[in-house]
C-alpha cells in the first residue's frame, strides 16, 4: 500500500457568480521514502494540491470531492482535531520565503520546542535536545547558539536550513516542499537541494517537491507529475519524462529554457499563457496552444494512455501510440 | 479574447463596490437617509413652510408650541415652535444645512492641507519630511476642541460677538479644517512612502518626468483611497465638533444656527416642558452623524481588501 | 564592436549610510564616547564598458550590486565615487534640462511587472505620456500612431488602450513595461531581472521579444539577471559580480566553456542542468559575508578554496586573460589556477 494515495481529488473555490475548480480529478501516489516532483507553472494548481493534502487551503476554497488517504486514513473527511495530530507530526511542510515561515519575535529555540511540545509530551530540556541534534543534521555550525537567535540574525540560507530542521522534529513519514529555494541565490539552492535529498535518502522521508524549476525535479525527484490547469497532464519516473517527453506542455516547456535554445536564436515559444481559472477551455485545458489540437481535444478531456512508464493525458499521444501498434503488427 | 473597450458605466456596474453595495442593507439605508437628509438641505429655502430668520414673519405669540400630536399644537407648524415662534421645521432644515457646509467644508480643507502636506512630506523626505510632521505632532498635542475655544474667545473678544456672528461660519470651518489636517497627512504620507518604492516611480523618473509631475499625477492617485474613508468620519467629526462649539456658545450664532447651535438654545427650556425645542434638533443631528459613520464603517470593509488585491 | 564605449563606468563606488542621526551614531562603551558608523558597501569600485549593439549581462547573487550598478547608470542613484560616462560625456552630475535628451536615450525594464505600471493609469495613458513628454512638438494623431506601433510591436492589442495594468497577466504587463521604454525610441537599454518574475514559457516569450526589439531598433542592452541560463542564450558579454565588485568579464562562450574565476566556477556548477540526476556542484565554504563589513582584500576570499595571504590582503583588479576576457583573481594572474 501506498503511504499516500490521493484520488480524484476535486478542490474548488466559492466565488461570486459560482465556483471555480483549481483541481480536477487529481490522482497520484507517493511510496514510503519516495521522491515525487510536482512541476506547473503559476495558475497551474500545484501549491493548492500540496496545500489540500493537509486541508489547509484558505476560505473560500474547499475539496469538493476525492480522498487523501494517508496510510489508509482518508485526510479529505478528517475533523480538524485528528488532522492537527498529522500536521507537522506525520507530514509536515516547508514554504516558499523563509522570512515568512519564522515567527520574527520568537527565537529559534522557542520555535522548535513549540513544535515539539505540541506533538509530544516531554520536558523543554529533552525538546531542546532534540532540536539540537535536528540542526546539526541540516549541518547548521554551533546549533546550541542558534537556539538563542532570532530569525533576523541568521541569513537566508540558514533560515531555509532550520525550516528544513523544523520539518524533521518530529521525524515525518512525509515532507510537503512548496517551492522551497526558489526565493534562494543559486549557490545557495544548490546546497539546501542538496541536503534536502541527502537528509530524505538517510531517513528515509517521503519527499513532495513542487517547484517550477526542471533542472531541479530533474536533480532530486525519482518520480514527477506535470500539471496544468488544475489537471495532472504527464506523470511518471523523472528521467523518462526529462528525456522523451510526451506531452506537448511539457515538450514545450523543456523546450522553452533558455538551457535548451541555441546561443543568440529564438528561443522555443509556447503560444498564448494558461487560461485563468474562469476562463478555462472545454476539453484538453491545453488545446487553444497546442499545435496538434483536434476537435477531439476541444471538446473532451482526453483519458490517461501509458507510454512507457509514464502515463499522458492526450489524444495525439494516444493517436500516435496507436501508429505505432499497427506499424509493427504490419512489419514482421 | 477580449473585444472592444469597456465603458465606464459597465465598469462601476460590474465593481466589487457597487456588488458590496448592494449586498449590504445597512449601507443602502443609511445612503438613502443621508441623501434625503443632504437635500432636504440643499433645498432648504424651498422646503422650509417659514423662513424662520425673516423677523417679519415670526410671531411671538406662537412660541413654545408643541409639535403635532400633542395638545395645543398648530397644523402650521408641524414639529412646533421655539421660544420666539420661528418654526422647527424650517429651523432645523435650515439647521442641517449649516451643519452640512461645515461639515464638508472643514473636511474639504482638511483634505487639501492634509494631502498637499503629506505628498511633500513622504516624497521630499529629509529636513521637509521631519519639519511638517512635527508640526503635524504638535498640532496633534493640541484638541480641536481647545484650540477652537481659544481663537473663538480670542475673536469674540477683539471683534464683538458681532463680527464673530457674521464670519462664524467660515471662521469654523477654517479651524476644524486647519485643526485637522495632520491626521489626513498622516495617512497620505505612509502611502507614499509605500508607493515611492515601486517601480513605476522609477520608471516615471528614468523618464525624466520632474518632482511635480510625479507627485502629483503619479503617486496622488494612488493614495487617495484610504482618504475617502477618513474623508467620511472625518464630515461626521467635523459637525459634532461644531455642535459641541455651538453649545458651548462659541459657535454659530442664534441668527444663523447650526443644529448645534439650535440644541442649545433650546436647551434652557427643558425646564419647562418644550422639549422639543433641544431634542428635535437633537435626533436629526444624531441620525446624521450615525448615517454618515454608518457609510464609513461600509466604505472601510469594503476598499480593505481590495487594497490588497490591487 | 567599435573603439569607443557608449557606455562607461570607471571607478563605481556606492554606499548606503545605515548609521543613522548623530545620536544613534554615538555611544559611550569603555569610558570613552565612541561613534559608530555602518554603511552598505554596495559597488566597490566596478569599471564597465557596454558597447554599442551589445548585450552585457550583469550576473551575480543577492548582494553582488548589480541592481545598484544599474539604477545608478540611469541616475536614479547618485555614485558616492566614480564617473557614469555616455558616449564619451560625464551623464552622473548632470540634472533636469541637461539630463532630458539622455533620458530619452537611455530607458529601463524593470523586475516587478506588478509595480512598474502605475494602477492607476490606463495603457494608454502610461504609454501616451512619455512619448508626449519628449516630443511636445508632436500632434496629437502622432502620439496616438506612436502608441499603436509601439503595442502592435509588442504584441498588445492598441484596442486594449483603455485598459488598467491589473487587467493584464505578468508576461502582459512586461510587455507593456517594455513598449513603454521602446516608445521613445531609446539606443540603450538597462534591463533589470526582466523575466525573473515571469512563467517558464512566457520567459521564453518575452526574451525573444527583447531580441526581436535589439535587432530591429539596433539597441544596446544591459542585462541584469542572476538566471545564468538567461545568460548563456542571451548575451555576448557577461560580467560576474559579487560583493560589488566584477570578478570576471568575458564574452559568453569563453566564460561559460572556460571560467577562471573560482566564484564564477561555483556559480556555473550550481545551475541545475536537466541532466543531471544529482546536485552536482562546486561546495564554497562559509557564509555570504554582508555586504556591511567588507572584508578586506579580495571580497572572495573567505569562501575561495584557494585563497592565500595576499588575497586576504590585496584586493585584486580585472587583467586580461589573452582570450578576450578579464579575471580579478590573485591566484589566476600567479598562474596558479
Amino acid at each position: 500500500m501506498a503511504l499516500l494515495e490521493v484520488k480524484n481529488l476535486d478542490v474548488r473555490f466559492a466565488v461570486r457568480g459560482g465556483d471555480l475548480t483549481a483541481l480536477r480529478g487529481i490522482s497520484f501516489s507517493l511510496d514510503k521514502g519516495e521522491r515525487l516532483g510536482l512541476v506547473g507553472e503559476s495558475g497551474a494548481g500545484k501549491s493548492v494540491a500540496a496545500f489540500s493534502i493537509l486541508n489547509l487551503i484558505a476560505q473560500p476554497g474547499y475539496i469538493a470531492g476525492g480522498q487523501i488517504l494517508f496510510e489508509g486514513k482518508d485526510l479529505a473527511a478528517m475533523s480538524e482535531r485528528e488532522l492537527r495530530k498529522i500536521r507537522g507530526n506525520r507530514i509536515a511542510m516547508i514554504f516558499q520565503d523563509p522570512m515568512m515561515t519564522l515567527n520574527p519575535v520568537l527565537t529559534i529555540g522557542t520555535q522548535m520546542v513549540e513544535a515539539i511540545k505540541a506533538h509530544r509530551r516531554i520536558s523543554t530540556k529533552d525538546a531542546r535536545a532534540i532540536a539540537i541534534d535536528k540542526l546539526r543534521k541540516v549541518q547548521i555550525p554551533s546549533p546550541e547558539k542558534r537556539l538563542d537567535q532570532y530569525p533576523h540574525e541568521l541569513s537566508g540560507g540558514m533560515r531555509q536550513r532550520v525550516i528544513i530542521a523544523i520539518a524533521l522534529l518530529l521525524d515525518p513519514e512525509i515532507i510537503i516542499a512548496d517551492e522551497p529555494t526558489t526565493a534562494l541565490d543559486v549557490t545557495i539552492q544548490a546546497e539546501i537541494m542538496a541536503l534536502l535529498l541527502d537528509l530524505c535518502e538517510q531517513e528515509n522521508v517521503a519527499l513532495m517537491l513542487i517547484t517550477h524549476d526542471l533542472g531541479v525535479v530533474s536533480q532530486v525527484s525519482q518520480r514527477m507529475l506535470v500539471m496544468y490547469s488544475g489537471r495532472i497532464i504527464e506523470q511518471g519516473p523523472t528521467r523518462e519524462i526529462i528525456n522523451d517527453a510526451q506531452h506537448p506542455y511539457t515538450q514545450g516547456l523543456i523546450n522553452a529554457l533558455p538551457q535548451m535554445g541555441e546561443p543568440g536564436a529564438r528561443l522555443f515559444q509556447i503560444p498564448g499563457a494558461m487560461p485563468s481559472l474562469k476562463n478555462v477551455p472545454s476539453g484538453c485545458p491545453f488545446n487553444p496552444r497546442c499545435s496538434f489540437a483536434t476537435d477531439e481535444c476541444r471538446s473532451s478531456m482526453p483519458e490517461y494512455v501509458r507510454a512507457g512508464n509514464v502515463d499522458v493525458a492526450c489524444y495525439e499521444v494516444e493517436r500516435l501510440m496507436a501508429q505505432e501498434q499497427q506499424a509493427r503488427e504490419v512489419a514482421p | 479574447m477580449m473585444t472592444a473597450t469597456v465603458s465606464r458605466w459597465a465598469r462601476v456596474r460590474d465593481s466589487f463596490l457597487w456588488y458590496s453595495f448592494k449586498r449590504d442593507k445597512v449601507a443602502i439605508i443609511s445612503f438613502i437617509v443621508l441623501l434625503a437628509m443632504v437635500l432636504s438641505a440643499i433645498f432648504a429655502p424651498l422646503l422650509a413652510p417659514t423662513d424662520p430668520y425673516d423677523l417679519a414673519q415670526i410671531d411671538i405669540m406662537n412660541s413654545e408650541l408643541p409639535p403635532l400630536g400633542m395638545s395645543g399644537a398648530d397644523e402650521a407648524f408641524p414639529l412646533g415652535t421655539d421660544a420666539q415662534g420661528r418654526d422647527m421645521l424650517s429651523t432645523i432644515l435650515y439647521g442641517t444645512q449649516v451643519s452640512l457646509m461645515i461639515g464638508f467644508g472643514a473636511v474639504i480643507l482638511q483634505a487639501v492641507l492634509g494631502i498637499l502636506f503629506g505628498l511633500l512630506a513622504g516624497y521630499m523626505g529629509g529636513r521637509v519630511d521631519a519639519i511638517l510632521m512635527r508640526i503635524a505632532d504638535v498640532q496633534l498635542s493640541f484638541s480641536t476642541l481647545m484650540v477652537a475655544i481659544i481663537v473663538g474667545a480670542v475673536f469674540k473678544a477683539s471683534f464683538g460677538s458681532l463680527m464673530f456672528g457674521e464670519i462664524a461660519i467660515y471662521m469654523l470651518i477654517l479651524i476644524i479644517g486647519l485643526a485637522e489636517w495632520p491626521q489626513i497627512a498622516r495617512t497620505v504620507r505612509a502611502s507614499v512612502l509605500a508607493e515611492k518604492k515601486k517601480e513605476y516611480v522609477d520608471a516615471a523618473k528614468v523618464m525624466g518626468f520632474r518632482t511635480n509631475r510625479i507627485m502629483f499625477r503619479h503617486i496622488l492617485p494612488n493614495t487617495l483611497s484610504p482618504i475617502f474613508v477618513i474623508g467620511t468620519v472625518q464630515i461626521a467629526n467635523a459637525i459634532i465638533s461644531e455642535a459641541a462649539l455651538s453649545f458651548l456658545g462659541l459657535g454659530m450664532p442664534e441668527t444663523q444656527p447650526s443644529l448645534g447651535s439650535l440644541i442649545k438654545s433650546g436647551f434652557d427650556y427643558i425646564q419647562s416642558g418644550s422639549w422639543w425645542i433641544t431634542l428635535l434638533p437633537g435626533l436629526v443631528l444624531v441620525v446624521l452623524v450615525l448615517v454618515i459613520n454608518l457609510l464609513g464603517d461600509w466604505l472601510r470593509d469594503v476598499m480593505n481588501p481590495r487594497l490588497y488585491k490591487g | 564592436m567599435s573603439a569607443s564605449p557608449l557606455v562607461d563606468i570607471r571607478g563605481l563606488e556606492k554606499k548606503f549610510d545605515l548609521s543613522g542621526s548623530l545620536l544613534e551614531q554615538v555611544s559611550f562603551k569603555n569610558g570613552r564616547f565612541q561613534r559608530k558608523q555602518e554603511a552598505v558597501h554596495a559597488i566597490n569600485g566596478v569599471n564597465l564598458q557596454v558597447f554599442k549593439g551589445e548585450a552585457l549581462c550583469v550576473v551575480g547573487e543577492s548582494g553582488c550590486g548589480k541592481s545598484t550598478v544599474a539604477r545608478t547608470i540611469m541616475g536614479l542613484l547618485s555614485p558616492t565615487a566614480g564617473e557614469v560616462h555616455y558616449e564619451g560625456k560625464r551623464i552622473d552630475t548632470l540634472e533636469g534640462k541637461a539630463l532630458l535628451p539622455y533620458r530619452r536615450k537611455m530607458q529601463m525594464i524593470f523586475q516587478n511587472p506588478y509595480a512598474s505600471l502605475n494602477p492607476r493609469m490606463t495603457i494608454q495613458q502610461t504609454l501616451e505620456e512619455p512619448i508626449h513628454f519628449h516630443h511636445p512638438e508632436w500632434s496629437k494623431a502622432d502620439v496616438l500612431n506612436k502608441v499603436q506601433e509601439v503595442m502592435q510591436s509588442v504584441g498588445i492589442d492598441p484596442d486594449w488602450g483603455s485598459r488598467f495594468g491589473h487587467e493584464f497577466s505578468g508576461g502582459q504587463r512586461q510587455r507593456i513595461a517594455i513598449a513603454r521604454a521602446l516608445a521613445v525610441d531609446p539606443e540603450f537599454i538597462v534591463a533589470d531581472e526582466p523575466i525573473s518574475a515571469l512563467d517558464v514559457s512566457i520567459q521564453a516569450q518575452v526574451l525573444n521579444l527583447m531580441m526581436d526589439a535589439q535587432e530591429s531598433r539596433n539597441l544596446t542592452y544591459l542585462f541584469i539577471t542572476h538566471d545564468l541560463a538567461v545568460v548563456e542564450h542571451f548575451g555576448t558579454r557577461v560580467a560576474v559580480m559579487y560583493l560589488g565588485r566584477v570578478c570576471e568579464l568575458a564574452p559568453t562562450k569563453a566564460l561559460f566553456a572556460t571560467p577562471r574565476h573560482p566564484y564564477t566556477q561555483a556559480l556555473l556548477s550550481a545551475i541545475p542542468r536537466l541532466e543531471d540526476g544529482r546536485p552536482n556542484y562546486i561546495r564554497l565554504q562559509g557564509e555570504v559575508p554582508t555586504p556591511v563589513n567588507l572584508p578586506p582584500g579580495c571580497v572572495f576570499h573567505g569562501r575561495c578554496p584557494y585563497a592565500n595571504d595576499r588575497c586576504r590582503q590585496e584586493i585584486p583588479e580585472l587583467f586580461a586573460t589573452g582570450d578576450g576576457g578579464q579575471v580579478a583573481c590573485h591566484g589566476v594572474e600567479e598562474g596558479r589556477l
